[in-house]
């Protein structure tokens, strides 16, 4: 029962990790953001990221 | 014999009789076979083999005192044969100053003859009386017994007391009576010698579950739980430890197999690479944008890796890589800093010149890439580079996997490892014991040393107390 368990998880571990590699999954976090104005090429300046509010570490030891 | 008539095959013969001191009737379940009967009643224990039940003893014990788990008179069905419960008694051992009690069940089958059922805190043995004389291994460390093949290690001695008896007995069955027991394990079977002056008696107990034996008696309510770990208690997973080792290195080989695949076929193309500078003094719009540039084959992750000229500095930039096509962005920011310096600790840095961050399932496509730094006033001009690489393995997921397959036989594992701990706990070689790990076998070139303890043990057994099974009728 053990094994058999265990071979199921198995696989399913090797066809998440199959399949997070060939579709290029990442563990990295990325904002998606849809519809972005064609503008923004053309005017760089005009397009306000999701992270600008960030609080910047200004540190050092 | 039944008043009805002979009685049908498997029936053991029943005789009643009266006890001659109380008068209570006195059951005779294995009458010609058993050796010792005590009333349940005033507990004198009566020569079964005598006409008229001379008086071997009286003991004092009330009734209730340790009432049997399986009744006497209790029928139940051991390997294949039935058996009817016809004797118990307790024993105890002393330990360290702690009173350790066992039970004893004797169970009778008139063609099969004597088998017992010991019960110790839940746990349970099926034990008979052995037909030939093991090979003992007194150097072996702990010293060990070879019994048809297999090599059971010692595991304690200790000299046990009979304090309750109830029942038939096919020995001459005495309150008080004191013998050396040692027990040889090898799991699920023990082998256990009584020895009481000159003679040892033999026995091989093997392992069963509570349930096991409510079922084999088709006894109500449930068994007692099992407490702790037996000395002969098999570890329930004790198959699954090395078929699981099997699958896992089947799973390795499949896990390499894909490593390999994916770090020889993936694109891993550099599709865009430029030198910047920045400097937070300078005015006018930071942001800028970067290419277009062609992501081509199937959606898969994109690899945006920054290096810098950090120097007690920090830098952080908004990255957005936008499809020209569909507006499609993918936001991410990355704060790169690298300190650096000395204290009364000595030297030390803090922080990264490089950065790496994957965007994940990104499609063909053609994208450009929007860039926007920024950082403290007054620092110095700030070099970076970006390099975008389409497919990149992630390796990541390989260490993941790799562990998320190893935690199962490990944990199995190290429970098996735990349960031989707690087991050898209570043994005479505990686990500190020098011993005690390099001793399965006993050594190929030892002589059988049959020791002192073996030198009248054949006699011994030939005529030890009459627990043979061929003792049938």
């Amino acid at each position: 029962m053990i094994r058999t368990l265990y071979i199921l998880f198995g696989f399913i571990v090797l066809g998440t990790l199959y399949t997070a590699e060939y579709r290029g999954w990442s563990l990295d976090t990325i904002e998606e953001v849809k519809n972005v104005p064609k503008s923004v090429r053309d005017n760089p300046g005009s397009y306000r990221s999701v992270y600008n509010t960030y609080h910047h570490y200004t540190g050092g030891k | 014999m039944s008043p009805d008539g002979p009685s049908p095959p498997g029936t053991p013969q029943v005789k009643s009789l009266n006890c001659p001191s109380c008068g209570a009737a006195l059951v005779i379940r294995s009458f010609g076979q058993a050796v010792t009967v005590v009333c349940s009643h005033c507990h004198l224990i009566l020569d079964a083999k005598d006409p008229n039940l001379k008086i071997l003893q009286k003991f004092t014990a009330s009734v209730y005192e340790d009432s049997p788990l399986i009744p006497l008179g209790t029928r139940g069905t051991i390997r294949g044969a039935a058996y009817d419960v016809i004797g118990f008694d307790r024993r105890t051992i002393h330990v360290e100053g702690v009173s350790y009690s066992w039970h004893e069940y004797v169970l009778f089958n008139p063609y099969k003859g004597f088998r017992y059922l010991t019960e110790y805190n839940g746990h349970w043995n099926d034990t008979t009386i052995l037909r030939s004389l093991p090979t003992f291994y007194p150097n072996a460390s702990p010293p060990a017994l070879k019994y048809l093949g297999e090599t059971y290690k010692q595991f304690q001695t200790a000299q046990a007391g009979t304090n309750f008896v109830l029942g038939e007995f096919p020995w001459q069955a005495r309150v008080g009576e004191s013998v050396e027991v040692c027990d040889y394990v090898s799991p699920p079977r023990l082998i256990s010698s009584e020895k009481t002056g000159k003679e040892i008696t033999w026995s091989m107990g093997e392992y069963m579950s509570g349930a096991d034996v409510w079922k084999a008696f088709n006894l109500d309510g449930r068994p007692p739980e099992a407490v702790g770990v037996y000395e002969n208690q098999p570890y329930p997973l004790s198959k699954a430890v090395t078929s699981i080792w099997i699958a896992f290195t089947a799973f390795l080989l499949i896990f390499f197999f894909l490593l390999m695949g994916f770090t020889m076929f993936a694109q891993n193309q550099l599709v865009y690479q430029g030198n910047y500078e920045f400097n937070s003094d300078g005015t006018g719009e930071a942001s800028f944008i970067v290419g277009t540039f062609n992501l081509t084959g199937r959606t898969s992750d994109l690899q945006l890796e920054t290096s810098t000229s950090l120097d007690n500095q920090w830098i952080y930039l908004n990255y957005a890589l936008i499809n020209q096509d569909t507006g499609q962005a993918y936001d991410v920011g990355r704060e790169i800093s690298y300190y650096y310096g000395y204290d009364s600790d000595g030297a030390w840095t803090e922080g990264s010149r490089r950065d790496t961050v994957a965007i994940p399932s990104v499609p063909s496509g053609t994208y450009y890439l929007r860039v926007e730094p920024e950082s403290d006033p007054g620092l110095l001009t700030i070099f970076y580079s970006i390099a975008l690489k389409r497919d990149v393995p992630q390796l990541w997921y390989f260490g993941i996997a790799f562990l998320a397959l190893l935690i199962p036989p490990a944990l199995i594992t190290w429970r098996s490892i735990n349960f031989e701990h707690l087991r050898w706990a209570e043994s005479d070689y505990p686990p500190a014991y020098s011993g005690s790990d390099n001793s399965d076998e006993p050594e190929p070139g030892m002589p059988d040393q049959e020791s002192q303890l073996f030198a009248g043990s054949n006699q011994a057994h030939k005529n030890t107390k009459s627990f043979d099974e061929d003792d049938t009728p």
